[in-house]
């Protein structure tokens, strides 16, 4: 049966040749590292001595470790933390960076977007002697309001909302530029009769922007969950490896990353990997629903 | 040309480059000289030195190559591909880790490290060696801990300034603890005695013969000769005592706290001399060195082994073997403030220069003296893992205000699960 395709693959074999860069390359750095993180979720390895088969054991010893579930809760909370507010921000950006009566509009896109190509690493320094607890500015304006200075990065919910508002601070521009191409993308028409008929700014907002945006509010929420739950750099360089005092800041990666580099369970590391494809999965299907469900 | 024939001759070039590629290998080109590759990482080797070894050693060709980001996991990375790796590499203190793996390494002893043994500080020396005889790194540098302390802070407070009547008055943990008391009360709430809990935790430990495990593996920290509880009692009575000002090494909330004088000790390695200097420029000339409380120890320090796939171990030797004498460790202490693991060396007056940051005193002497009494010790594989549980628990007594007693339970309960994996 294979006859016929075997030709036909010959006869198109330039086109093929031209296409394959793409897949080879994939094959090697993106398939072949799927594949063999799966294998090495069931061994039991130290980087470098040989592999033991451990069978189910990673993932039984991952779902019943405390510390596990902590980095998951952490996790979830830094991504509603992050996402609910960025994404509204991003929205109301969006829509005044679109509005006429806006002067300079080049550089207000721009400059949303700055902080997007910053680089990671010196952010979470900056911030990090913003939040700080005896000679951080945020505490510098407390006193200066008489109030008592906070120590941020010694506490759970501190560490948390430090870690959100970076992500906030570096992903408002990028979501709200596709916020924008989004809204250039509504007929003027429809504000128009809106308008005619006497709709407010705010209806006109709710009753034809966001319905309209809906696929693309759609994108960033995805986007923007497969993110958030791979939050990593901004804990660690701001509070280190243990995700700070009392483990706030303790992502699910950087448990993972913990796990495996530090303490040298690259089996485990592997089997955590996994836990968080599930939840990553479970969650876009969770958000698709929400989404999707919401608009017929 | 047609596209086809454009085709072929691009794989014929590809093919003649790769028959060529494996050709060219080593005998063709250097049949007389001997190429040996160093990894280390940014002045983890003194640079001038390795030049000098070009010229000692006119039959081998070296390259040293600076291996920076997370140098452990590119190691680790190399040796699990098991080729193409360096012949020398230089570990950190996780020499422990490798012990598992020691038959991925050249046994030292083999290649002739018995003839100069003797040389080196006995501690230092047997950290590079397993509990089963094999040695699988030799020493490059050490880090004898000492206590920095403020001496202006120390006057205004009452307490004696100078090291050895600071030694004197301080010589246990408790007195330590006792005379922060006093140094709070009389400088008030901006002034605190040391930096955090995790600092006594791990120099109380760094003192000590028996911390987590013995030389068979098996934990031992629930053992009254194990200093674990003991240094968690004293971490913990310094929280208590409310000496912390609560900010960890490497933030900038630490460099912070020194610069502006909220620190007025701690307990430290030698490599934080440079760390403090540039932490906190405005306090210069106001530090000192003394013996530390509790006794003298070490914290970090690094070692060079060779690695099982190289072709060359007995010229590697050689070059580690030079590299690392005595008169060559002078050297890297002038040029990149290695400290010595050479006995001898530690007699060098390179050693005993004064220096204006600590108001003109010789801080290698009480470095040195340290050097010479740490006692020798045995940290094993999981130490990190342990350590990390441990320190993690403290910190949450500290700045969690979590109760001491139950986060020592929580500790334990979390080590034997951890000791099962």
């Amino acid at each position: 049966m294979n006859r016929r395709l075997t030709a036909e693959i010959w006869k198109h074999r330039k086109a093929y040749a031209a296409i394959s860069p793409f897949f080879i390359v994939f094959a090697i750095f993106g398939l072949f590292p799927i594949a063999f993180s799966m294998y090495l979720s069931f061994q039991k390895w130290d980087g470098i001595g040989d592999m033991t088969f451990n069978g189910l054991n990673n993932y039984r010893f991952m779902l019943g470790d405390p510390e596990f579930w902590h980095a998951v809760t952490n996790t979830l909370l830094i991504w509603v933390y992050s996402t609910i507010p960025m994404l509204f921000l991003a929205l109301v950006l969006a829509f005044l960076l679109n509005a006429s009566f806006v002067k300079c509009r080049t550089f207000f896109r721009i400059g949303y977007f700055l902080p997007n190509v910053t680089s990671l690493v010196a952010v979470a320094i900056v911030f990090s002697t913003l939040f700080s607890s005896n000679y951080g500015l945020l505490n510098y304006a407390l006193n200066l309001f008489g109030l008592q200075s906070v120590e941020f990065l010694q506490r759970t919910w501190g560490i948390q909302f430090a870690i959100s508002l970076m992500i906030v601070w570096r992903w408002v521009g990028y979501n709200a530029i596709i916020y924008l191409a989004g809204l250039q993308s509504i007929p003027a028409v429809l504000y128009e009769a809106a308008r005619m008929d006497g709709a407010t700014g705010a209806q006109a907002f709710f009753r034809i922007t966001v319905p309209i945006l809906r696929p693309i509010i759609l994108f960033t929420v995805i986007t923007s969950t497969i993110g958030g739950m791979q939050i990593f750099t901004e804990p660690q360089v701001l509070v280190g490896n243990d995700g700070g005092p009392g483990g706030g800041g303790l992502t699910i990666v950087l448990y993972l990353y913990r796990e495996a580099f530090i303490n040298n369970y690259f089996g485990y590391g592997a089997a955590v990997g996994w836990g968080m494809f599930v939840l990553i999965a479970l969650f876009s299907l969770v958000n698709w629903r929400l989404v999707k469900g919401s608009s017929n | 040309m047609t596209t086809r024939a454009t085709f072929s001759a691009m794989l014929a070039a590809m093919l003649i480059a790769a028959i060529m590629l494996t050709g060219c290998s080593p005998q063709a080109a250097a049949e007389k000289k001997t190429t040996l590759t160093i990894w280390y990482w940014n002045r983890g080797l003194d640079d001038k030195l390795i030049e000098a070894a070009r010229t000692r050693f006119p039959n081998v060709r070296i390259v040293a190559q600076k291996v920076g980001g997370d140098f452990k996991s590119k190691l680790k990375t190399t040796l699990a591909a098991g080729s193409g790796g360096p012949d020398i590499v230089a570990f950190n203190d996780w020499v422990t880790e490798m012990f598992p793996n020691a038959d991925r390494f050249y046994d030292l002893y083999k290649l002739g490290a018995h003839d100069i043994e003797k040389d080196y500080l006995p501690w230092k020396w047997q950290l590079g060696v397993t509990p089963q005889g094999r040695m699988v790194a030799l020493p490059i540098d050490t880090g004898p801990t000492a206590l920095f302390y403020r001496a202006d802070l120390f006057e205004q407070a009452g307490l004696p300034s100078d090291p050895e009547e600071v030694h004197k008055l301080m010589g246990t943990w408790d007195a330590y603890l006792a005379a922060g008391k006093k140094l709070q009360d009389a400088l008030g709430d901006g002034v605190k005695l040391t930096d955090n809990i995790g600092t006594i935790y791990t120099q109380v430990n760094a003192q000590s013969e028996n911390i987590y495990f013995d030389k068979a593996d098996a934990f031992i920290g629930k053992d009254p000769s194990s200093s674990m509880k003991r240094a968690w009692d004293l971490a913990v009575k310094a929280s208590g005592m409310g000496l912390l000002a609560n900010a960890n090494g490497g933030t900038p909330e630490w460099s912070a706290a020194m610069n502006t004088g909220k620190i007025a000790s701690f307990v430290g390695a030698v490599w934080n001399k440079e760390i403090l200097r540039q932490a906190a420029p405005d306090t210069a000339g106001k530090w000192r060195v003394a013996r530390a409380p509790g006794g003298d120890g070490n914290n970090g320090g690094s070692f060079l082994a060779i690695m099982g796939t190289s072709k060359h171990p007995n010229e590697a030797f050689r070059l580690i073997e030079w590299l690392q004498n005595p008169e060559n460790q002078v050297k890297s202490f002038a040029d990149v403030n290695l400290f010595p693991s050479a006995k001898t060396a530690l007699d060098a007056p390179a050693l005993r220069k004064k220096e204006d940051f600590f108001g003109g005193q010789a801080t290698g002497e009480i470095f040195t003296a340290s050097a010479l009494h740490v006692k020798p010790s045995y940290f094993g594989p999981r130490y990190v893992n342990v350590n990390g549980i441990a320190n993690r628990q403290l910190q949450s007594v500290s700045t969690q205000g979590k109760d001491p007693d139950q986060a020592w339970r929580d500790t334990l309960a979390r080590i034997d699960k951890e000791l099962l994996r």
